[in-house]
Order: C-alpha cells, then sequence, then structure tokens
C-alpha cells in the first residue's frame, strides 16, 4: 500500500505541468498583446521534433533545446503573418497552423529512411541533485529533486510577471493587447509588438513540447502523439490563470496532477484500480471544462482580465 | 513629399471568380509546400502526388470510396459553416460526430432486427442528429446563460467523447460491444435493417441524404427569416438585438445544429460503410477536416458539397501513401497548408492591392465612427 | 507685431488629400504662430478634422508642404510628430481604459526608463495637474472617470510630452459650459508658456472667446484667416456656411394630443450593474417634441434602453398609448410603435456588413411584403429599398455592398428614414445630427419636425443644445440620473442650461 502517495503525487505533477507552464506563460504573452494563437498545439509537436532531432543527432541537450526555440518561433511567424499582417480570423488561422505543426511534426518523425520514430533520445534532462537535499522527505522529491528544466520554468513565470507589470515594454504590452489604437497614438508601434510576442509565445512553446521527449520522466522516445492534449489544456489554463503568469504555475501543476491521478489511483488498490482507464483518462478535459464553467462565465469573465482587444483584428488608420 | 508603395483598400463584393479562384490557388500553393518537404525527406513529389490522385481517382472502386468519404464530410463541413457563420466557434464537430455515432449504433441495436427499414433508418438518422446536437448542447447552454467561451468547451469535449467510445469498446462489456468477439474488442455489428443500401460497391444512399441536407441549408440561411436573423447575428450582435432578435436563443439554435449535422455524420458512418460503433474506423478527424471544408468553401452551404469531395479525395489518399513509403501524415500536413493558404486567401478576397493613384486615400474611418 | 516678425510654428503650404474620391482638403495653406490660440473653424464636413490629423501625423497628405519652425518636416507617424512636439487630443479619445492614469501618461514615453516607478510616476501626474489646473486621481483607471476628466487626462498626456503645439479637436461637445470656461483658462495659460495651440470648432461664440485669429475652412478650402479682434461674428458665420442658413426650426403647435409616452420613476443600470438612470419620470403627448439636455454620461444610453426594451428596468414603470410595456422585450416594443435612432450607427443602429436594402428591412422583414410564412421575398427587399432610398436621399449606395461604405450623413438618413417608414408612435433619438455635414442635418431636422406634424411624440436627447433648442417644445435637463429641469424651450437659454446640466440647482445660485 502507497502511503507516499500525494507526495508523488505532486512532484509527478510538477513534472507533467512544467510543459504546460512554458506553453502557458508563451501563450500568456500572445494574448496580452491580443493575438489569440490556437496554434498552441501544433507549434509545440513542431519543438518537440526539432528539439529531438537535433538532441538525436547530436547528443546535446543545450542543441535540442535551442532547436526547440527557434523551431517553435518560426513556425508561429505564419500565425503572426496571418493575424497581424493580413488581419484574418485568428481562430482559423490558429486552428490551421496547428493542423500543419501535428501533421509535419509526425510527418518529419517518419520521413527518411531512418526515422526518428520508435528510438529513444539520446540524452535526457535528469534531476540535478542526486541524494543529499533530494532525499529529505517531502521537500526532497517536491523542491529539491527535479530537472532543471522544472526550475527554468519558475524563473520564465517570475521573469514574465516582471516584465509585464514592472517595465515600460511590459505597459506598452498591456496596452497594445487593451486598445491599439490608443497605443498607436502614444507612439507604441503594435505590429511590432504582436509579431515579437506571438513569436516569444511560440519560443516557449516549443520548450515545452521538447521537456515531453526529452526528459527523462517522461516519455523520452519519439511517438506519434508525444504530448498528449497539452498545447489545447494550455490554451485553457491562460483564461484560467487571468492571463497571469504566476497563476498559471499553480494552474499548470494542478493540470499535471489531473493527468497523473489516473495512475495514481491504481496504485491504491480497490477500489480505485477498477475505475476503467479511459474514463481516467478523461479527468483533464473534465476538469478544464468545469474550471472553465465556474470561474470564466458571464459575471466572473469581465474582471478576470482578458485583453479587451483580443482577437480582434487591428486596422491601423491608413495614412 | 512622400508616396506610398501600394494601398489596401477594402473590397465591397468579391467576384464569383475570385471566391473560386482564391480556394483552387491555397490547394495548388499547398502542395507546393508539401512537394518542397517531401523532397526535403528524399521523397519524388510528383510521384507521391500520382499515387494520391490515383488512390481517390483511379478506378470505380476509388471513386467511390472518396464518395463514402464526402458523404459525412459534407455534413461536419455543415456544421462548421453554419456556426461559424454565426462567430460561433464550435470546434466540437469531432466529438458531435462520435456522440451521433453512439446514440444511432445504440438505438439500432436496441431496435434490433424485428424493425422494418422504412423506420429503423430513419430513426436511427435522428438519433444521430439527436446524440450531436445533445453532445453540443453541454457547451452551447453555458456559453448562452453564462457567456463561457465555447472553444476551450468544445474542445475539451471532443477528448471526451473519445475516451467514451473508447471506454464502450474497449474498457467495459456494453451493449455496443460485439459479444460474438469477446477476445478482440470491437463494435456489434448494427442489424441489416437499419443499414443504409448500397448502390455502388460500398458507397450507400447516405450520399444523396446529405447532399440534401447541403441544399436544406443553403435554403434556410439564405431564403427564410430565420437565416436572415441567423446573418444580421453573425455580422453585428448588438445590432440583431436592437432589431428586437432573441440573439440567446439564436445561438443556442444553431449551436445545437451545428451539433446535429455533425451528429448525422456519424450516424452516415454507422448506418453505413462501418457498420456499428467502430473506435478504428470512427476516428479519423473528419470532425476538423470539415472546418478546411468550410473554410474553402467561405461558408456556403453549396460550395461545401464540391470541396468536401475534394477533401475526401486527399484523406483517401492517405493509406495509399503508407504502402509507398510514404507517412501518411502527408495528408495531415497537406490538410493544415491548405486551410492556412485559404485563410491567408480570405485577406486578398477582402482587399484590394493597387498602385497609389492621384485621386486616392484610405476610407475615413472617423466618419463610421462617429 | 506682424506676420513676418513673429516666428511661425507651424506652416502649411498647399495641402491637398482625397478620401474616396471625397476632396477633404483643396490647396490648403495655413499659419500656426508660436504662443497663439489659433481656431479652425466650419462646419462639420468642412475639412477641419483632416487638416488637423495631418498636422499631428495620421493621414499623409497627397500633395503639399509642411514647414515646422521653418523647416519642412515630414511626419510619418504620430510618434514622429509627437517628438516633433505636434501633439492632438482627438474627439474620440485614445485612452486605455483598462490601465490607471499613470499608466496613460507613461506609456510610450520615450524620456522613461524601461523599469516602471509607480510613486514618480503618480507624483509627477499629480505636479503637472495640479500646475495647468487639471487634477486628476493617477490611479484612477481611465474607464472610471467621467469624460470631463478623460479629456483633462489626454491633455496632460501631451503636456508630460511638453508638446509645443496642441490641437484640440472640438473640445467643449462633452464638456458642460462651466467646464468649457475651465479649458479656455489652460488654454490660455498653454499659450502663455509660448505653446501654440489650435482649436477646432462649429462653435461661433467659443471662437470668438478664446482666440487671437481664426482660420475658416468651408467645402475643403480655406476661405480666409482674420485676427479674432476683428472678426465679426456674421462675417465669420458667412465664410463658415457660404450661404445665409436657417437650419430647419419648429414653428409653435397649435397644442397636443393626449400623452403618448408616460415614464413612471424610471430605474436602469447600466452596464456594470451600477444605478444610472434613478427615478425618471416624463410624459411626451402627441405632436411633441420633448428634449432632454445633458453631458454624456449622466444616463441618457440608459434612458433611452430602457424605454425601448433593450434593458429591462430595475424599478418604475413604461406606458406607451396607457399600455404597460414596461417589462416587455425589444420585439414588442418595436410591434407596439416604439422607434429608436441610436447614438451608434454603425453597430447598433445598422448591421455594417449588411447591404443597405437589408438594413432598411431590418425591423419590417417579420411581416408581408418582405416575408411569405418562413421565406423572405427578396424582389421585395429590393422594391422597397430603392423606394426608401429615394425618399430619404441616401446617397452612394451599391447594389450589394456593405451599408458601411457609405459617409455618415448617408448613414444617418437611411437609418432616420427606416425608423420613420415603420409608422412609429413615439420616436426616440440621441444625438442626430452629431458629426453631420449640413445637408445631411437639415434632412435630419426636417423628418423629425414632420414626425412632430404627424402627431408622433418625439423624445431628443442630445448635447448639442442648439439642436435642441431649435426642435424641442420643452426641454428637460439630466444630471446623475436625474430631471434636474423642466422648461418650456422659450424659457431655456445656454447658460440655465449650462448650470443645470452641472448639477447646480436654479436655488443654489
Amino acid at each position: 500500500m502507497n502511503e507516499t502517495w500525494p507526495i508523488e503525487l505532486l512532484a509527478a505533477a510538477m513534472v507533467l505541468g512544467t510543459p504546460l507552464i512554458f506553453a502557458t506563460v508563451g501563450e500568456i504573452l500572445a494574448e496580452r498583446s491580443g493575438i489569440l494563437n490556437l496554434g498552441v498545439q501544433g507549434t509545440m509537436l513542431v519543438g518537440a521534433v526539432s528539439a529531438f532531432w537535433a538532441t538525436f543527432n547530436t547528443g546535446s541537450l543545450l542543441f535540442g533545446l535551442l532547436m526547440g526555440i527557434v523551431a517553435g518561433a518560426l513556425i508561429s511567424i505564419i500565425h503572426a503573418f496571418l493575424s497581424v499582417t493580413l488581419r484574418v480570423s485568428q481562430i482559423v488561422a490558429g486552428l490551421a497552423l496547428t493542423l500543419f505543426g501535428t501533421g509535419l511534426a509526425s510527418f518529419l518523425g517518419r520521413a527518411g529512411d531512418d526515422p526518428l520514430v520508435g528510438n529513444p533520445s539520446a540524452a535526457v534532462f535528469e534531476p540535478i541533485l542526486e541524494g543529499g537535499l533530494a532525499d529529505l522527505p517531502v521537500v526532497g522529491p517536491l523542491i529539491f529533486g527535479h530537472d532543471i528544466i522544472v526550475y527554468l520554468a519558475w524563473l520564465v513565470a517570475g521573469l514574465a510577471s516582471y516584465y509585464m507589470f514592472r517595465t515600460k515594454a511590459g505597459l506598452s504590452l498591456r496596452a497594445v493587447g487593451e486598445d491599439p489604437a490608443s497605443a498607436e497614438a502614444a507612439g507604441v508601434n503594435v505590429s511590432r509588438i504582436r509579431y515579437a510576442h506571438v513569436m516569444i509565445g511560440g519560443a516557449l512553446s516549443g520548450v515545452g513540447g521538447a521537456y515531453y521527449v526529452l526528459s527523462v520522466r517522461l516519455v523520452p522516445t519519439w511517438q506519434d502523439a508525444p504530448i498528449g492534449a497539452a498545447g489545447w489544456i494550455a490554451i485553457a489554463l491562460v483564461i484560467l490563470a487571468s492571463w497571469r503568469p504566476w497563476r498559471a504555475v499553480f494552474a499548470a501543476y494542478l493540470f499535471g496532477a489531473a493527468a497523473r491521478l489516473g495512475l495514481t489511483l491504481q496504485t491504491l488498490g480497490e477500489p480505485w484500480n477498477n475505475v476503467p482507464s479511459t474514463l481516467l483518462a478523461t479527468i483533464p478535459f473534465v476538469l478544464a471544462i468545469v474550471a472553465m464553467i465556474v470561474f470564466a462565465s458571464g459575471e466572473r469573465a469581465r474582471h478576470l482580465g482578458a485583453p479587451a482587444a483580443l482577437g480582434i483584428p487591428y486596422f491601423r488608420e491608413q495614412r | 513629399m512622400t508616396q506610398r508603395r501600394f494601398i489596401v483598400e477594402p473590397r465591397g463584393l468579391a467576384s464569383i471568380r475570385l471566391s473560386i479562384a482564391v480556394p483552387v490557388l491555397s490547394v495548388l500553393a499547398a502542395l507546393v509546400v508539401g512537394g518542397i518537404f517531401l523532397a526535403l525527406t528524399g521523397e519524388n513529389a510528383i510521384e507521391v502526388y500520382g499515387e494520391m490522385i490515383d488512390a481517390a481517382f483511379g478506378s470505380s472502386r476509388a471513386i467511390s470510396e472518396t464518395l463514402i468519404t464526402t458523404a459525412p464530410l459534407i455534413l461536419t463541413g455543415l456544421a462548421a459553416a453554419v456556426a461559424f457563420k454565426m462567430l460561433v466557434w464550435n470546434i466540437g464537430g469531432e466529438g458531435q460526430l462520435l456522440f451521433g455515432a453512439i446514440f444511432a449504433s445504440g438505438v439500432a441495436i436496441w431496435l434490433g432486427d424485428g424493425t422494418s427499414s422504412a423506420i429503423a433508418i430513419p430513426v436511427v438518422i435522428m438519433a444521430s442528429a439527436v446524440g450531436g446536437a445533445f453532445w453540443a448542447s453541454i457547451a452551447a447552454i453555458p456559453k448562452v446563460y453564462l457567456g463561457t467561451n465555447e472553444i476551450i468547451t468544445t474542445l475539451m469535449l471532443n477528448f471526451i467523447a473519445l475516451n467514451i467510445m473508447n471506454y464502450l469498446i474497449f474498457g467495459s462489456n456494453s451493449p455496443w460491444r460485439d459479444p460474438e468477439s469477446p477476445q478482440f474488442p470491437q463494435g456489434r455489428p448494427i442489424p441489416e435493417s437499419a443499414s443504409i443500401p448500397e448502390f455502388w460497391n460500398r458507397l450507400d444512399y447516405g450520399i444523396f441524404i446529405a447532399i440534401a441536407i447541403a441544399l436544406l441549408a443553403y435554403f434556410l440561411i439564405y431564403k427564410t427569416r430565420w437565416g436572415f436573423e441567423l446573418r444580421i447575428v453573425g455580422d453585428s450582435a448588438d445590432t440583431a438585438r436592437y432589431a428586437g432578435i432573441g440573439v440567446s436563443k439564436k445561438i443556442l439554435g444553431v449551436f445545437l445544429l451545428s451539433g446535429a449535422f455533425a451528429g448525422l455524420a456519424g450516424g452516415l458512418f454507422v448506418a453505413g460503410p462501418v457498420g456499428g460503433l467502430d473506435p478504428r474506423s470512427l476516428d479519423l478527424g473528419l470532425g476538423f477536416t470539415g472546418i478546411i471544408v468550410a473554410a474553402l468553401a467561405r461558408l456556403n452551404p453549396i460550395a461545401v458539397i464540391p470541396v468536401a469531395f475534394l477533401m475526401a479525395a486527399l484523406i483517401n489518399a492517405g493509406p495509399a501513401l503508407q504502402s509507398i513509403g510514404v507517412p501518411s501524415s502527408t495528408v495531415t500536413m497537406l490538410q493544415g497548408a491548405i486551410l492556412i493558404f485559404a485563410v491567408a486567401g480570405e485577406f486578398f478576397i477582402a482587399n484590394r492591392i493597387r498602385r497609389p493613384e492621384r485621386t486616392d486615400a484610405a476610407p475615413d474611418k472617423t466618419e463610421a465612427a462617429a | 507685431m506682424t506676420k513676418t516678425e513673429a516666428r511661425l510654428a507651424i506652416e502649411l503650404r498647399g495641402v491637398d488629400k482625397t478620401f474616396y474620391g471625397v476632396h477633404a482638403n483643396e490647396n490648403v495653406d495655413f499659419q500656426l504662430e508660436a504662443g497663439e490660440v489659433h481656431a479652425l473653424l466650419g462646419e462639420n464636413g468642412a475639412g477641419k478634422s483632416t487638416l488637423c490629423s495631418i498636422l499631428a501625423g495620421l493621414y499623409r497628405p497627397d500633395s503639399g508642404e509642411m514647414l515646422l519652425n521653418g523647416e519642412p518636416t515630414v511626419f510619418r507617424t504620430p510618434k514622429e510628430a509627437l517628438a516633433a512636439g505636434v501633439g492632438m487630443v482627438y474627439q474620440h479619445f485614445r485612452l486605455v481604459p483598462n490601465l490607471t492614469v499613470a499608466e496613460n501618461l507613461a506609456l510610450g514615453h520615450p524620456d522613461l526608463g524601461q523599469r516602471l516607478n509607480q510613486k514618480e510616476l503618480h507624483n509627477t501626474a499629480a505636479e503637472l495637474g495640479e500646475r495647468y489646473g487639471l487634477p486628476v486621481d493617477p490611479a484612477a483607471r481611465v474607464w472610471q472617470l467621467s469624460v470631463g476628466q478623460q479629456q483633462r487626462v489626454e491633455i496632460l498626456k501631451l503636456l508630460y510630452r511638453d508638446v509645443k503645439v496642441l490641437i484640440l479637436d472640438e473640445p467643449t461637445a462633452v464638456l458642460t459650459p462651466q467646464e468649457a470656461e475651465q479649458l479656455f483658462k489652460t488654454m490660455r495659460q498653454m499659450a502663455s508658456e509660448g505653446r501654440s495651440v489650435i482649436f477646432v470648432s462649429h462653435k461661433l461664440h467659443e471662437v470668438k472667446q478664446v482666440s487671437d485669429r481664426v482660420t475658416v475652412l468651408r467645402g475643403g478650402k480655406n476661405v480666409g484667416g482674420v485676427d479674432t479682434a476683428e472678426a465679426e461674428p456674421a462675417d465669420l458665420a458667412r465664410m463658415m456656411v457660404g450661404r445665409d442658413l436657417v437650419l430647419p426650426t419648429r414653428e409653435e403647435a397649435e397644442g397636443f394630443g393626449k400623452a403618448v409616452l408616460t415614464v413612471t420613476d424610471l430605474m436602469v443600470d447600466d452596464a456594470r450593474g451600477l444605478e444610472a438612470v434613478r427615478g425618471i419620470s416624463l410624459k411626451i403627448r402627441s405632436g411633441e417634441v420633448v428634449g432632454i439636455a445633458g453631458v454624456s454620461g449622466n444616463g441618457q444610453r440608459e434612458l433611452a434602453y430602457g424605454i425601448t426594451g433593450l434593458r429591462p428596468p430595475t424599478g418604475g414603470k413604461v406606458e406607451l398609448d396607457g399600455e404597460d410595456v414596461t417589462d416587455m422585450n425589444v420585439l414588442a416594443h418595436i410591434n407596439k410603435g416604439i422607434a429608436y435612432v441610436p447614438q451608434s450607427r454603425l453597430g447598433l443602429g445598422l448591421a455594417p456588413g449588411l447591404t443597405t436594402e437589408d438594413n432598411l428591412a431590418l425591423k419590417a422583414y417579420r411581416r408581408a411584403p418582405y416575408s411569405k410564412g418562413v421565406r423572405l421575398v427578396a424582389s421585395s427587399f429590393k422594391e422597397k429599398g430603392a423606394e426608401m432610398i429615394e425618399r430619404y436621399d441616401v446617397r452612394g449606395v451599391q447594389p450589394g455592398l456593405p451599408i458601411r461604405l457609405l459617409s455618415g450623413g448617408n448613414l444617418q438618413k437611411a437609418l432616420v428614414g427606416r425608423e420613420v417608414e415603420l409608422e412609429p408612435k413615439v420616436l426616440i433619438l440621441r444625438s442626430p445630427t452629431r458629426g453631420l455635414d449640413v445637408g445631411a442635418t437639415e434632412a435630419v431636422r426636417n423628418i423629425v419636425l414632420a414626425e412632430r406634424k404627424r402627431g408622433v411624440g418625439v423624445l431628443l436627447i442630445s448635447e448639442d443644445l442648439d439642436e435642441l433648442l431649435a426642435l424641442s417644445d420643452r426641454l428637460l435637463v439630466v444630471y446623475e440620473g436625474q430631471i434636474v429641469g423642466d422648461l418650456q424651450t422659450n424659457e431655456a437659454t445656454a447658460e440655465r442650461l449650462g448650470l443645470l446640466m452641472a448639477g447646480q440647482t436654479e436655488a443654489s445660485t
């Protein structure tokens, strides 16, 4: 019988939640500039396959991570171009990007004479501390026993928060997402900020995707569906986090726990392990819907802090 | 004195020529992009595309198979078109299709062998519409009464529906499961009386049902009062409210109709080629492809028909690719690329680009704002 | 000081700008001296806003040149204009509603470092506010402020950037007469510091009061510039309008019929759930025009919404022709004979993306001849549409194209015409001639007077005192959601109305 299951669940939740943090914070930055990017799922996959390929061929995790960042940023340019320059429907553009990204990632994973699919990663992120602090009860596994990317996620959330609320550039970002016409009149370059933040969002999503295939605690093998529905969940998390990076960390860990719950229940013996796994798999999705309905509806939605211009194409007064 | 390089100017009404040219060019552009990726991985793009055309149109069997996939695709295309026209972002077509299949197969099994086809088939088809509408209502009702964003809820519902279907077949001994095959879980075949008759290879009359529904949808949207109200709400919900239109009711109605269309797609599968609740044959991503169909058809129900045929050809070519060693995800990639170009093409349909002349400038936005 | 000795802050030579075939500015020369308040006078549609937008870098002229302190300059963006010291307060404010006053002041400011110091910002805002007589709360979010306060923030924003040329586009449209006085004081102070102020207006008395020089625009051309002290109002009016124009005004009525609209103790909330209409009662008789004056934001919109069913009242009663319609839905109101011309043309009164014909059928489509059963009769849309377009002189309509391509005046004629075609018992209008040129204003006023003659009860809610005085039989004044004044039109003066609009009851003065 497993008495330490809450700690194990939480520790696993933090690992599972880490890629969600990257994707969610990335999407928060994009949406704060007013652009809704539903292409997160596709971007994460493209980041994943690029990072995997890079590490597989060079053995370097750093290089893999960099490739994930670059690939994510590059593919997001498509969405930025469609949404900011062509000003078409952001919802359809994002769905198109996800479709393309999903197909592309799967294609690249299986293409060529020696496809990536089925291969384990050449290198993996492992916990940085062996023994010592990591062996302490409770705080050991929860705080000290993680790999570097988990800590990086905290750093990214913190930096994003500071950037958004305490810097001039962050103020410009928020203004662009609230009222681009007024921001432009004040001298802010709306297009440039939107492009930049969509690409940063893409880069962070790329990191999130990379983590799935490069972390020893997850499944560091290339398969066809390496990230599950993480990209989609991230989009929901943005709303549940009220577009604030620190809240995204908690929301991500919550969903990490929801995703892990099924496995945990199975270790608890009767009667928990009789619940069918297919139904357990629905937990994160049901949680998302319930959370949306309870926290993100009508009255509450107004105080939520959604950027006022989110999803609305900006037509600059022509000169 | 400075001169601009070119001017972007809103076009009032798009010509028919342009409305057709842009989607066609989108497909061609996507094929080029796909070709580039194929070449990068060492494949011969021409050969691959040739194989795809062959698989879709190369024989009487191929064409009938393509038409088989066209029928449900028309319906998921309609589901997306009708909803998007009113800015209801129902991206839950996948889940609604599956629930249509669940309801259809459930009712068919329950009716059993004894009922005549004249009753069984319509009842099963209607059950699928109800199933789809039911699944849509889980997202529709919070949207209408609580203002909950439907993009996320419909999306999440897709995954839940998929898991429920898997549970019914793989995770339990439900009535949907084939009792004759206890070792190898699969869907129980529906009674013969509830199956739509075939008339050409495996193609059944379901294709005509789909086309009829598309024509009905066109009539509904463009020729009736209800459709007029739909178009007003889709243009400006505030104006619709001001004109006395019950916007909430409208949104609910359209959302459920959209779900019903997607459910019907599932119903046609169950009463047609799949013959039961079979996860492997149902989890094809047709709900998402329906969005592409709707976008290429520019939300016009009649245009959905030929576009669905084209997309069905693309989908059917997928398995054939595997036999020549090319990943079937090429198809998904091409679908995504087509949608990207189609969406970009909207810009050229809605705007005109030209060189500035003497009497030129931009529209006075302050007028419209006043 | 002659013109050649004074340094010209800005000079425009031969500036030309055309929008979609409308020649907004035609070969305009313009001179602005340093340290002066210069009024730009003209009717709506004369080209004043366009000219100012060019000065502020929002638009680029098709031809002509601009000299800043004698140097030829081109502004490609508003940012460049601001950097050069030229800034504009637009009619529709460019403030970000969800950010605080301090944040709006800091936005895009080139001299601030990356690290935002909230305390410093607040102090600066408070200082500036005091110096120029424009006090604001730096921590308040812009959406919480009144329109007058928002305007102050806009001006402070420009002063914070140390602009040398301030352009104010119709600033008094949203102010009470008393607030306008304060604004004029601020303008003179800025001028005394060596800054230049361009003051756009179509109100002669204001121009006379505060400006040093006046330039008159008419039909896109500069028809003359004079020193204000030497200018006769009659001359200016003639220059503005080009003819002796008398806008349609009502004649005294014989008498009025029975009450068609009775509102009792009406209470309506605003979009945020706060009380906006706090117990308003009024009565309109058949053939009577009742005007409601007031600065925007005092409950006018909610009053109209409450009467027309667009927002269910939280208290009180609305009776149409004796029938209690308070809790009925919008459709019932329409069917029982209430017509409403809202302030927002596109986006409320009209659907921007639909055709003109569809828009003209927006409320009548449920009945014959537009529909037969569930089906629409397309030919009726065309025929009735053509009829109405001609009857109400809606110009520029291209069949099959969206209505948003029409100019403001034509949009309004279509909107008012459509409402009037419904043969309502009660017609409610909000700011019906705002932003319209003379021709369209004439047309709309004539329609209102025609309805009055027909026995319709008209409720005219407006911020334009001239319009209210010309058309209303009786005048009410609304302040903070309540009626604070009820006058016969011939007893009403701009001064009296101004006091009431600012919340000063007669007894306290």
